[in-house]
């Protein structure tokens, strides 16, 4: 019977028109022998010049490096020929985590910073300064010097032979390797600090290496566990998510805060750089209230014990009161700690310790760490007091109430069937919600712990993106429709808070002046208006139709800014001129009752304020997806006519994806405007509109947490590269980027459920889609 | 009238050029429903090979007789077509294609075009220079007057660039129009899956027309170049302009994407004879033409799809 159905179907077209083997063959290895050259082009830094086109194109081309690019070239054109044969070993276990690893201490050892007084503070420049200095361990020397790389080498060689070998007995000998090598660059790191004597040092390249290596251990672990053993530790993982919601978080608080009262560095003002206890002697009899100096003895100790153990008793007895109870803990733990470090840097600005003007300043690391423990700790309990708990048949209850998968312990053990693949190690229910505070942990106290530099870059670029991105999603993501003149709802958004704050040519009338955060429901409203003049002639336009007149419309409201002399004060932008009775936007202030905040120059503040804003606005959009009208939009979206039939309003729905994303934009281009303070038309060009969409799509079309990943994503990469190429080829990195992201993972980096339905058909669950309808409303 | 006419003349140079470049956009369009956004790139990089040809046959261009001048011209196009044309199919065979086997959405491709743009001007910025006003060397005087219409002056370069764009116009016509090539892309452009069964080999026809876009973009970019000046990012405004020009005549329509150019370019030229306007408002009012146009027929002048156009 399969005999005659092989016969009756034809074979696949590639195989009729299939070219002889050899041409394939040597079409690829021209293709890869090409794409090396191009790579050669890409890396050094050479520029041509007026008289010489051909120099960069000879020094790139035409000298020995070719040979290597060549050989990369050659490399890749093996292991595209051989990927059949490779595959296999790619996918045993532990390969992809030793590879990761590997990756993380290379990137470690080239691209981080190992010890901030040596030069750029990278690993070649401390090596060098570690070949100079005369009193420092031989361990060190030889890290430096040759044993980072060779280890390296050594573990990553032996560890990818016993996972290919499938030799389990020197994959355990690898792992104790890898830990050994942890140490070690420890160690190294520890000797440079101590023989640089009380230089202030911010690096974290050792702490990454060591990250790495510890993959790498783990890697190699799991590679010397057999199948069986595979699918319990990935039981156990998930039972520890499931059955004691809030256990991995407990673990991280109490080891985050531990560091940050025995290693980092607490108060950091010129010379000094203390750790606890060393502030803790520092302010002694300096004024400092008995009870923050009691903070800093034992006070932390005992917040830090008692946290642990209300919160980990919580989580392991699954006692909601104690929950509570712990979330309260932690919370208070993190503010006291707040207002010791509050206190402590007062007393060091009443000293003028390193021209310290106010509060807040020359705090070290620690203070921040502690706090992102503490409040880790109240999270474990928040967790164990919200977490569901599986009921007695261990089926119903674990369903999370937003629908995700359920885990179950039946689900563990589980069949073979469909169900094996769908077990990860995160799809626990409380995995979300636990990397969700992390990440709100890592956004509140991250960010002071950072340079100045990053902190701008946070607030000034990352932060602002994933706003504008956010709002952009709604339209492009969940609508459907390209809009390539997003811009302009930010350019009309930061010049309505112009107006009003009166700092345009033209004034409003003096009753209507406002303060800038009062400006943000106006700019709110002036870009609803601006969305609906947009949208309403427009929406009948079919898809890429839209696109060109949305982008006439962004060009449109940037040229008419550049023209209008008498209105926007032209190209010049607003700056502070008497003449033209222009000035920059004021700094943010809020003056209610006993309450004062002036926002100034540091933009840590602007951070707080900007993660207020864009918590609010992600919550509001998370409903909103759920809503009709985002149930109205996906339909929209999928099929216009099949959409009309059911009923649904389409050019009203459609106009309202256009209001919302532009309200959202004005939100954003209120705060930028009051932020910047000084800004010209050029921080609206049609690029930009560009690069909005480009964040939307990069991070996933149609999800709110991939929007933002895209907008970080590509805000930061330019920044980092910044140091990593020549400041000219950023662009050219950045275009690869996308490039090789879209052709390999076209989707983005984290896509919409909804459209991976759409993807992949009926893979993903499907109570995922059936609960999208409220109970109420449908089925 | 003389300015009318002056006006009109430097719309029908700065149109033609739109044309060729808007072609390119609407080729690929009518064949896959996406904007190639690195088609601005593919025009760039036509410049800069028809640049070096050109440079290494007359140096700086002082010693070169008038009859050397109509086959430089002539070398320099097709030497700025052939690069562009080779940039043009690697974008395909690198950017799209994967993408098209995967079945990714179509947003994917802009992005992904618009990283490939990135990269491309920016390689081009590295390997050249990154100045912005490179000129061409001078191998004819680009001011002589050829003829005058009512005391404007038509001068050499403009009619040069006119008339060759109308050719390769008139060319691209008859080649989608007449040949089995231009059969198979309106087939591929009109029903693909269709195209497929009755034989046509859909890879091939899609490479073809990157191909043929490419063509004409790159001899665009040597036009551009001649008359104004090129540099590594010189292709982003025209871009921008060209696909206007593209939509305005319907996207997918070729002889709309010809119309579309022209009538921008004239457009363009023409507002600044009403007192009032003066440079920095042209593309505003282009732009508004464009949303005009599109408000009362929501599919361009000549409605879209190359199948439709003949």
């Amino acid at each position: 019977m399969t005999d005659a159905t092989a016969r009756t179907t034809l074979p696949p077209r590639a195989q009729i028109h299939a070219p002889s083997h050899r041409t394939v063959l040597v079409k690829r290895l021209l293709a890869c022998l090409a794409g090396g050259v191009v790579l050669a082009m890409m890396v050094g830094s050479q520029e041509g010049s007026q008289t010489d086109y051909g120099y960069a194109f000879r020094k790139s081309v035409l000298e020995p490096r070719i040979v290597v690019f060549l050989g990369i070239g050659v490399l890749l054109f093996l292991a595209i020929t051989y990927w059949p044969t490779i595959v296999p070993y790619l996918t045993r276990p532990g390969f992809w985590p030793l590879l990761s690893g590997a990756l993380a201490v290379v990137a470690a050892i080239t691209l981080m910073h190992w010890y901030d007084p040596a030069g750029d503070g990278k690993f070649s420049s401390t090596a060098t300064v570690v070949s100079h200095a005369k009193n420092i361990s031989a361990l060190a020397t030889a890290f430096f010097s040759w044993l980072a790389w060779a280890e390296l080498l050594a573990i990553v060689i032996i560890g990818a032979a016993s996972i290919i070998l499938g030799l389990r007995r020197l994959a355990v000998v690898v792992a104790v390797a890898a830990v050994v090598a942890a140490i070690i660059s420890y160690l190294a790191h520890q000797a440079v600090v101590n023989a640089g004597g009380h230089q202030i040092d911010h690096s974290l390249g050792y702490a990454a290496a060591i990250l790495g290596y510890l993959v790498v251990a783990g890697a190699m672990m799991v590679s010397a566990t057999t199948a069986a053993q595979q699918v319990e530790s990935k039981a156990l993982v998930g039972r520890m998510f499931a059955f004691r919601p809030g256990l991995p978080l407990v673990v991280i608080g109490a080891v985050l805060t531990l560091l940050a009262f025995l290693e980092a560095r607490w108060f950091s003002p010129g010379d000094k750089n203390t750790t606890l206890s060393a502030t803790h002697s520092l302010f002694a009899g300096s004024g400092l209230s008995s009870f923050e100096y009691d903070y800093l003895g034992w006070l932390g100790w005992l917040l830090l014990a008692i946290a642990v153990v209300v919160a980990g008793a919580a989580v392991w007895t699954r006692s909601r009161p104690l929950g509570w109870v712990a979330a309260v803990v932690g919370l208070a733990a993190t503010l006291i700690t707040l207002l010791t470090m509050y206190e402590m840097s007062k007393i060091g600005a009443q000293h003028k310790l390193d021209a310290a003007t106010g509060p807040w300043q020359n705090l070290g690391a620690g203070g921040w760490m502690a706090c992102g423990g503490l409040f880790l700790l109240g999270a474990a309990g928040f967790i164990a007091a919200t977490a569901l708990r599986p009921s007695a048949t261990g089926v119903s209850g674990a369903h999370g109430r937003r629908g995700g998968p359920g885990f179950t312990s039946s689900d563990v053990v589980g069949t073979s069937t469909g169900s094996q693949k769908a077990i990860g190690y995160l799809s626990a229910p409380g995995a979300a919600r636990t990397l969700l505070l992390i990440a709100v942990a890592a956004a509140l106290f991250y960010p002071p712990t950072a340079t100045s530099f990053w902190q701008e870059v946070v607030v000034s670029q990352i932060g602002i993106s994933m706003l504008l991105a956010v709002g952009l999603n709604v339209v492009v993501g969940w609508a459907g429709l390209l809009d390539l003149g997003f811009i302009a709802f930010y350019a009309i958004g930061s010049y309505t808070t112009a107006y009003f704050v009166g700092s345009l040519p033209i004034k409003p009338p003096h009753w209507m002046i406002v303060t800038p955060l009062l400006t943000i429901p106006l700019a709110v409203l002036v870009c609803l208006l601006a969305g609906l003049a947009l949208g309403a002639p427009t929406l009948r336009l079919r898809g890429d139709y839209l696109a060109i007149v949305t982008l006439g419309f962004g060009e449109i409201i940037h040229l008419s800014a550049v023209n209008s002399q008498g209105i926007t004060n032209g190209s010049e932008g607003l700056t502070n001129d008497t003449q033209r009775h222009t000035k920059s936007v004021p700094q943010p202030s809020i003056h209610i009752g006993p309450l004062h905040i002036h926002w100034g120059l540091n933009q840590l503040q602007y951070w707080y304020l900007l993660l207020v804003f864009l918590v609010v606005i992600v919550l509001a959009f998370r409903r909103l997806e759920q809503s009709r009208l985002g149930r109205a939009w996906a339909a929209v979206r999928e099929d216009e006519v099949a959409a009309q039939a059911t009923g649904i309003n389409t050019t009203k729905v459609k106009l309202a994806a256009f209001a919302i994303g532009a309200s959202t934009s004005g939100v954003a281009g209120a705060f930028f405007a009051s932020q910047i303070g000084v800004f010209t038309p050029d921080n609206f060009v049609l690029n930009n509109s560009i690069l909005i969409v480009a964040y939307v799509v990069f991070g996933g079309m149609g999800s709110l947490s991939g929007a933002m990943a895209g907008a970080a994503m590509l805000t930061w990469l330019p920044q980092f590269l910044k140091y990593q190429v020549p400041p000219a080829d950023k662009l050219m990195w950045i275009g690869a980027v996308v490039m090789l992201m879209m052709i390999f993972r076209p989707a983005g980096l984290i896509p919409a459920r909804r459209r991976a339905a759409e993807l992949h058909g009926l893979d993903v669950p499907s109570s995922a889609e059936t609960l999208a309808v409220p109970a109420s409303e449908g089925l | 009238m003389t300015q009318f006419f002056d006006y009109l003349i430097l719309g029908l140079t700065r149109g033609s050029m739109y044309a060729l470049i808007a072609l390119g956009y609407t080729l690929v369009y009518g064949i896959l429903q996406l904007i190639n956004f690195a088609h601005s790139e593919v025009f760039m990089s036509g410049a800069f090979g028809s640049y070096i040809v050109v440079h290494l046959i007359v140096g700086s261009g002082s010693g070169t007789a008038t009859w050397e001048v109509p086959i430089v011209i002539a070398v320099g196009m097709i030497s700025g077509a052939l690069t562009a044309a080779c940039i043009a199919w690697t974008l395909e065979r690198v950017a799209y294609r994967p993408l098209r086997r995967r079945g990714a959405p179509k947003l994917a491709f802009l992005i992904g075009a618009i990283g490939a743009s990135f990269f491309l001007s920016t390689l081009a910025s590295k390997l050249f220079n990154s100045q912005t006003t490179n000129q061409f060397p001078i191998f004819f005087d680009h001011n002589t007057t050829l003829f005058q219409i009512d005391g404007a002056n038509v001068k050499a370069l403009q009619a040069v660039i006119v008339l060759s764009a109308l050719a390769m116009m008139v060319f691209l016509d008859r080649l989608v129009n007449v040949t089995k090539l231009g059969r198979s892309i309106r087939a591929v452009s009109e029903d693909a899956p269709t195209a497929a069964l009755m034989g046509i080999d859909i890879d091939k026809t899609i490479s073809r027309t990157f191909i043929i876009g490419g063509l004409l973009g790159g001899a665009a970019g040597f036009l551009f170049g001649l008359n104004f000046s090129f540099a590594y990012n010189m292709g982003f405004a025209p871009g921008v302009k060209a696909f206007a020009a593209a939509v305005l005549g319907g996207i997918g329509n070729i002889r709309g994407a010809m119309l579309g150019g022209l009538l921008l370019g004239v457009v363009e030229n023409l507002v600044l004879l009403i007192p009032g306007f003066d440079a920095s408002w042209t593309d505003v009012v282009a732009f508004i033409v464009l949303v005009g146009v599109l408000m009362f027929r929501p599919t361009g002048i000549l409605g879209e799809r190359v199948g439709r156009a003949a």
